[in-house]
């Protein structure tokens, strides 16, 4: 198998971008109809994810490892869309089918036996993959809601309970899908250090035209069965922490914060904690109360909410990293950024600048699951 | 390789669906957003509608090439007639797909205007009334000095000093109250009013909309 050979011939056949996925789905769905309910009627996302992928697989087909790990991954996160082993073979077939039409001329045995080959072994550690994790994990969770608080105008707070045992480590995040929004799965943290009662908190703000918050925020009541895939993500604390840390939340992105906050509070000597919570208004600082009920019993823990755009506020006012920074010095510390992508980005190379070096700066990731 | 590099360079509707602009420095002029996001999308569907052509054109020479050597060969030509019915299934799944994707993109980008034009008429309802607020605690204030300086000013006995200034404070109470209540009243009616006209408003609009659906459901030509 030739991975130079394979990357030019990938390289031609994305020149044509969407219309590559939109005719493998297309032949996917003519040859085998039964795989159409497997997904969302607007496949515009999916196949961006699709390209996405191969894309990722051919240009690391030489790291092994680091491919191996992601595809892995991969396998283990398609659980949740039902038994793969089963799908592979006619995903294989209108994957080669497509390659060949794109391909033109170009399309000779040589490459049609590469491609065959290197579809093989990523099928191989995937179904692998899935069926090492069906040894000790459902392919699935099913939740219900127990409780649901609209905070804000656009943010709701809600508890779930898990059905199956459900570990996870606190920052880590889950796809969840509603029966309001089938086969649309998004990403959210659980708010919580796991509980003996296996319930999990969630924090969704509303996204306008949003496909899942809305459901979400507006949608659901108590009773309302959501579906939760495997826990993913690398945004997690060391058992036993070396440094004190920072903790830095923008909107719900308190979320996985919070988790972890707890999660120090169960440690014997927990070391000393940051937790700055970051906000337009005051009324999106929605967890605020609850948080400063918890700094007000630990010593080790200080909490600081800060609000952006009201003047009026009577708090800390101004954006995250200014306020973070007036906080200094944090070059000792172990920093946790969550929220939006923007504020996070902002955040981290301002802390990179206050003297914090990249590899204490963690930052929270949803993974490959998040489209 | 050369073949690679060159590939690489192409520009692909998906380069133009996920490129980035750093924003203008500050104080430095820049291109609204909105716009520049909008052309993005039309350069997007132009290259895509482009590529689309290519490829059925680059069909339509294969096709014909297979039906010219197909003609050497006559014992093929009902596979390769196989093929040609599948790979125009195939075009006709696509083309009803994308019309798909197009009418979800539609509703999602609807329902962010509506979301978007409800948070910016709450922020402007919320200023408002913020600003009301303080215009007429401003006004019950001043109205209710006036009222307690003139029942400080009136003629009484001097042993009643004391009592006079309790009713300068009642006066005082007594005419903020009145001001504050009936100022909050008017307000509050306007706002009813308000909220009235904005679900009536909701509601023809969705009427309209639904009045739009038949449309897509009647049966085609």
């Amino acid at each position: 198998m030739d991975a130079d050979r394979l990357r030019e011939s990938f390289a031609r056949v994305a020149q044509h971008g969407d219309n590559v996925a939109l005719f493998f789905y297309s032949d996917l769905f003519l040859r085998y109809p039964q795989t159409r309910d497997l997904f969302p009627v607007s496949m515009t996302a999916q196949r961006d994810r699709l390209l996405r992928a191969l894309g990722k697989i051919v240009a690391e087909a030489d790291r092994v490892d680091e491919l191996a790990a992601f595809l892995r991954d991969l396998g283990r996160d398609h659980r949740k869309f039902g038994a793969i082993a089963d799908h592979f073979g006619p995903v294989g077939e209108s994957l080669l089918a497509t390659l060949a039409h794109f391909s033109g001329a170009d399309w000779t045995p040589e490459l049609a036996a590469d491609w065959k080959a290197a579809y093989e072994l990523v099928a191989k550690v995937m179904i692998d993959s899935a069926r090492e994790d069906s040894r000790h994990s459902p392919p699935f969770w099913h939740a219900t809601v127990i409780s649901h608080e609209r905070r804000s105008f656009d943010i709701a707070v809600f508890r779930v309970a898990v059905q199956e045992p459900f570990p996870y480590r606190p920052g880590q995040s889950v796809a969840i899908e509603s029966p309001l929004r089938p086969r649309i799965w998004r990403c959210y943290s659980m708010a919580n250090a796991p509980r003996e009662d296996g319930t999990a908190d969630f924090h969704v703000q509303l996204v306008d035209g949003g496909t899942l918050s809305m459901p979400l925020v507006r949608g659901i009541t108590v009773g309302s069965r959501l579906r939760l895939g495997p826990p993913t993500g690398v945004f997690a604390l060391p058992d036993a922490p070396r440094r004190d840390v920072l903790l830095i939340a923008g909107g719900t992105g308190l979320a996985p914060v919070k988790a972890i906050t707890q999660q120090l509070a169960q440690l014997s000597d927990p070391p000393q904690v940051h937790l700055f919570f970051g906000a337009r208004d005051a009324n999106a600082l929605y967890d605020l109360a609850e948080l400063e009920k918890l700094g007000a019993t630990a010593p080790w823990l200080t909490i600081t909410g800060c609000v952006s755009d009201d003047p009026a506020y009577p708090g800390e006012r101004g954006v995250l990293p200014d306020v973070v920074a007036r906080g200094g010095p944090w070059g000792g510390r172990d920093a946790y950024l969550a929220g939006p992508t923007p504020m996070i980005k902002a955040m981290s190379a301002r802390l990179r600048s206050l003297g914090v070096p990249q590899d204490q700066i963690h930052l929270e990731d949803f993974g490959w699951s998040e489209s | 390789m050369s073949m690679m590099s060159r590939a690489e360079q192409r520009l692909t509707p998906d380069v133009v669906h996920s490129v980035s602009f750093s924003a203008a420095r500050l104080g430095r002029r820049g291109f609204d957003e909105e716009h520049v996001r909008a052309f993005c999308h039309q350069v997007e569907e132009e290259l895509v509608m482009l590529l689309n052509e290519r490829t059925a054109l680059q069909e339509e020479v294969n096709r014909l090439r297979r039906r010219v050597l197909g003609r050497a060969a006559d014992d093929s030509e009902a596979a390769y007639g196989r093929d040609d019915a599948h790979i125009q299934a195939v075009g006709i799944l696509s083309r009803a797909q994308q019309t798909a994707d197009h009418y979800v993109a539609e509703a999602q980008e609807y329902s962010r205007h509506l979301a978007q034009d409800a948070r910016r008429r709450r922020d402007e309802i919320l200023a408002e009334a913020r600003s009301h607020a303080d215009l007429v605690l401003e006004e019950a204030h001043r109205a209710a000095s006036q009222a307690a300086q003139a029942a400080m000013a009136a003629p009484v006995a001097e042993q009643e000093g004391n009592r006079r200034e309790l009713e300068a404070e009642l006066a005082y109470l007594r005419t903020f109250s009145d001001v504050y209540r009936t100022h909050l009243r008017a307000y509050l009616d306007a706002l009813l009013r308000n909220v009235d006209e904005w679900e009536h408003a909701e509601k023809s609009s969705l009427s309209a909309v639904r009045a739009d659906l038949p449309r897509l459901a009647s049966p085609g030509p």
